[in-house]
């Protein structure tokens, strides 16, 4: 070889070398690319191993909470449910995604009944939105305070079953992921928590599925020579890679991850909330500014949030007291029933359509009263999360280490206590740690709203940015300061059906 | 590579008769699995509840023994307050040399509990302070440890505890 060509062979290489590490970083994290993690993941049973655990501890949990100690702190149901679960799910959608819908247990069981029933019907097209998951979503949150569920492990292991039931009930009828997209509240609830993750299930690189001629991501990998047997499963909750944008409807279950031919998608990581910044067509869902009903998903994700935490505090008596005597009414329910009405419905309407006024009328925004409501709905995403984390985080923390002595009882009740004696005395982190990461959560949220406003407010009025923004910025500040005060209550826990 | 049918991926509106022929037949046999496997899981779901009803924990040894509690002041503040109580037996005898420890737990769980001996301020009258860090539903536990040795278990409801 000669000396310039040489050269020429050594420049050549060098330029390689940056191109490869200029490619290296503008490629986002890819959790699929992780060592140990990401061929587990990528492994075509990895679904069914997470679930087969989680499986097996409901199973624990439903007989627990019907045959164990009638007393709640002291049942495995109750304090895996209501302490353990919900913390770790929100936990996890916050450090990673929807993991909890990856593991979920339920669609174990409808796999595999799926194996013999084949659901011949197709959802109706009027229901195909989040109007039903939203009442079953006020349902469960009013439920939780009448009958105060965390208080009964038998009721909460008749929920847990009352789950597996409906699973099976919708997905042995209709056919796709109809329980997860149209009818389960807590999918939904991950759905628009997994708004704010760090990670996305999304393809790597675009100009592959620009070229791609099978589209298995959705319409499942086929055998070649008879195209009706499905090798590999496509989305069932209709999102087509290509155009899917963020986590809204994903339920984690990588079943595009293993059918696309070109192993062209991966678990990307990505700006937390900056699905909510922008309002592109999304696939299987449209427009987030058309859906009015994903909106009011968002709005009672939030004051949900407020709501849960306000029935566990002692104001919330003095509330009910002061409505019972106004109102000459002693029906527990009903008082409840304004109160949720009160919170959930007539809190946004007022302070979003007020919001609303004021950004068309000052910033000039063109847009419909309704429609600016709807858009800056989806703001309120990460602060109605920061609620949730805070609040679930809280159970989640102080009770932490109380599964040790419940295992310990439960395996004790069955004569076999190889665990030793109950140590009632663990119980988690102290409240001293574990009230500034509280309010670190609501900070957190608080900065996710304020920035998603903001940036739609950037879209909205090019000469008036601040004005747009103005509303939404003095709204998320009062609902912060309300989420705060909550925190600041003590804690006042009441169950009308108190374990007996 | 495990195979699955395409009526897993098709909607009702688009199988048209000849499918739906095609994987009923194929699906005979899985039907009369299927069937049997429904029977089995009413099975299982009917078992916890039938279960619940007969497999209670054994009642305990000392069923003669009647606690009669009370505490004051009512209603109940967030702070320590006194428990007191008695133990009778079948005869209405007070049931001397207990050693009762009490233990208060929120309705909640995940929540700390809390412990205190009582002592016998007379004969079989058994009293202790309870600290009830926080508002809401306390049950209140009594395990009680006979001066013959026998053992058994009272529970007191202690709903609305005010926060201060
Ligand atoms: S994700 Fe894969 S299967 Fe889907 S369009 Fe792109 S390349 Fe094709
Ligand atoms: S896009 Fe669809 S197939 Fe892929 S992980 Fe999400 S829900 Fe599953």
């Amino acid at each position: 070889m000669t000396e310039p060509a040489a050269l020429s062979s050594a420049a050549k290489q060098e330029r390689l070398v940056d191109e490869e590490e200029e490619f290296l970083e503008a490629q986002p994290f890819d959790l699929l690319a992780v060592p140990v993690i990401g061929p587990l993941l990528r492994w075509r049973h990895s679904r069914t191993l997470l679930q087969i655990p989680l499986l097996a501890i409901s199973i624990v949990m439903i007989f627990e909470g019907l045959l164990g100690p009638t007393l709640s702190p002291k049942n495995m149901a109750t304090v895996l449910t209501w302490v353990h679960f919900r913390g770790a799910l929100v936990v996890a959608i916050l450090c990673a995604g929807n993991l909890f819908c990856l593991s979920c247990p339920f669609m174990l069981v409808r796999n595999f009944m799926r194996k013999w029933i084949h659901p011949r019907f197709a959802w109706p097209r009027r229901l195909r939105n989040k109007w039903i998951p939203i009442a079953l979503f006020v349902a469960v949150l009013f439920s939780y305070e009448l009958f105060g569920l965390w208080a009964s492990p038998w009721l909460t292991a008749w929920v847990i079953l009352g789950y597996f039931a409906a699973v099976l009930i919708v997905d042995g009828l209709f056919t796709h992921g109809t329980f997860c997209k149209y009818v389960c509240p807590i999918g939904q609830f991950n759905f628009v928590a997994s708004t704010v993750s760090p990670l996305e299930v999304a393809v790597r690189d675009h100009e592959v599925c620009d070229g791609c001629a099978t589209r298995d991501c959705i319409r499942g990998r086929r055998e070649p020579s008879s195209p009706l047997v499905i090798l590999q499963r496509g989305c069932e909750l209709a999102l087509f890679q290509p155009d899917k944008v963020g986590n809204m409807d994903c339920t984690f279950c990588l079943d595009c991850v293993h059918a696309c031919p070109h192993d062209n998608v991966g678990i990307l990581g990505r700006l937390p909330a900056g699905e909510l910044m922008s309002d592109p067509h999304r696939s299987g869902i449209g427009r987030f500014s058309r859906r009015n009903d994903i909106a009011a998903l968002a709005l009672v994700f939030c004051f949900g949030a407020l709501m849960n935490a306000f029935g566990m505090v002692s104001p919330v008596y003095t509330v009910e007291n002061w409505l019972e005597r106004t109102l000459h009414f002693q029906n527990q329910a009903g008082v409840l029933a304004i109160l949720f009405t009160a919170v959930i419905v007539v809190e946004p309407v007022l302070l979003l359509g007020l919001a609303a006024w004021i950004t068309r009328a000052w910033a000039g925004v063109k847009n419909s009263w309704l429609g600016v409501t709807v858009r800056y709905a989806y703001a309120l995403s990460p602060l109605g999360f920061g609620m949730w984390l805070a609040h679930y985080g809280y159970h989640f923390f102080t009770g932490l280490y109380t599964i040790v002595p419940v295992t310990q009882n439960a395996l004790a009740e069955i004569g076999w206590p190889i665990l030793g004696q109950p140590q009632w005395t663990l119980v988690g982190l102290p409240k001293t740690v574990v009230e500034p990461i509280e309010f670190g959560f609501l900070l957190l949220g608080l900065a996710g709203s304020m920035l998603v406003a903001w940036r739609l407010a950037q879209d909205d009025s090019e000469k008036h940015p601040m004005r747009a923004f103005a509303p939404w910025g003095v709204l998320c500040v009062i609902l912060f300061l309300c989420c705060a005060w909550l925190m600041t209550q003590p804690m006042d826990m009441r169950a009308t059906m108190l374990a007996g | 590579m495990k195979k699955q049918t395409a009526a897993h991926n098709l909607s009702g509106r688009e199988l048209d008769f000849g499918t739906l022929r095609t994987i009923w037949a194929y699906s005979r046999g899985r039907r009369r699995a299927a069937s049997q496997c429904f029977r089995v899981m009413l099975m299982l779901a009917a078992a916890p509840s039938l279960a619940v009803t007969g497999c209670r924990k054994p009642a305990d040894s000392a069923q003669d023994i009647s606690i009669n509690e009370s505490i004051a002041p009512r209603p109940v503040h967030t702070g320590t307050e006194a428990i007191s109580f008695q133990l009778t037996n079948a005869m209405h005898q007070p049931v001397t040399g207990a050693h009762i420890q009490v233990e208060g737990d929120m309705s909640h769980p995940g929540m700390a509990p809390m412990f205190a001996d009582a002592v016998e301020v007379s004969p079989g009258v058994y009293k202790t302070p309870l600290n009830f860090n926080m508002g809401g539903d306390w049950v209140v536990l009594f395990h009680i440890t006979l001066s013959d040795g026998r053992k058994l278990e009272r529970q007191m409801n202690v709903k609305g505890v005010e926060s201060n």
